[in-house]
């Protein structure tokens, strides 16, 4: 089913984005309200809205966000350091579409899965360097990925 | 997830019992983010329908069903 959003729900996604790379945190339903002018029902309506179209995921049962991909507002294992900042990213796939979203340069350090060396590669110029042979996999077919996004 | 080989993922699939997905290379990921996400921080962004996603895809040489649309 198609989700209606509207464009004042946009502008609000633009804030999470641009509160979390600033702050590398998420801003809060209280200061969405305050920004926007809105009820706290009102700026919760629109989070909602937006957590529906796929444009952000909210933590289960709460107005807290946890995704914006491809940034986390959590730590996960995929850390982004652009200009001495870290960002987090939800997995190896979004780790490179911070810096594909911020058309900038970064490092990028992924723990491993089974526990070994950490993994470490940049992003410089534009181009993907220290990438070895190193090899991502997706778990879930496209058509899966919004069953469950916090898993996929 | 991402490995170093394809023992890796073998061996972490048994672990928690995970069938195997589709593998790329860690540069093939490089350009599926580019093209996913250089358009994110724009004020005209709206989502992105499954249509463009499959586009996406098939520019990238990704195709068969793991990557097709859920259905409509």
């Amino acid at each position: 089913m198609a989700v209606t959003t509207r464009d004042s729900d946009w502008q609000i996604r633009l804030f999470v984005y641009e509160t979390l790379i600033a702050t590398g945190a998420a801003p809060s339903l209280a200061m969405l309200a305050e920004r926007f002018g809105l009820s706290l029902p009102d700026a919760r309506h629109a989070l909602r809205r937006l957590h529906d179209a796929h444009a952000l995921v909210l933590q289960a049962g709460s107005d807290e966000i946890l995704m914006a991909h491809p940034l986390s507002a959590t730590p996960t294992d995929y850390r982004v350091i652009i200009d001495d900042v870290a960002l987090y990213a939800n997995c190896a796939w979004d780790s490179l579409g911070i810096p594909a979203m911020l058309n900038c340069d970064a490092q990028i350090e992924a723990r491993h899965p089974l526990g070994e060396e950490a993994m470490r590669y940049r992003i410089a110029g534009g181009e993907l360097q220290n990438s070895e042979d190193r090899l991502v996999h997706f778990a879930h077919p496209f058509r899966q990925w919004y069953d469950d996004i916090v898993d996929t | 997830m991402l490995f170093r080989s394809e023992n890796e993922i073998d061996k972490w699939r048994r672990r928690v019992g995970q069938n195997r997905g589709a593998v790329l290379s860690l540069s093939q990921v490089w350009a599926l983010a580019r093209r996913w996400y250089h358009d994110r921080m724009s004020p005209a962004y709206r989502g992105k329908s499954s249509a463009e996603a499959q586009s996406i895809f098939r520019a990238l040489g990704l195709t068969g069903e793991f990557w097709l649309a859920p259905p409509a």
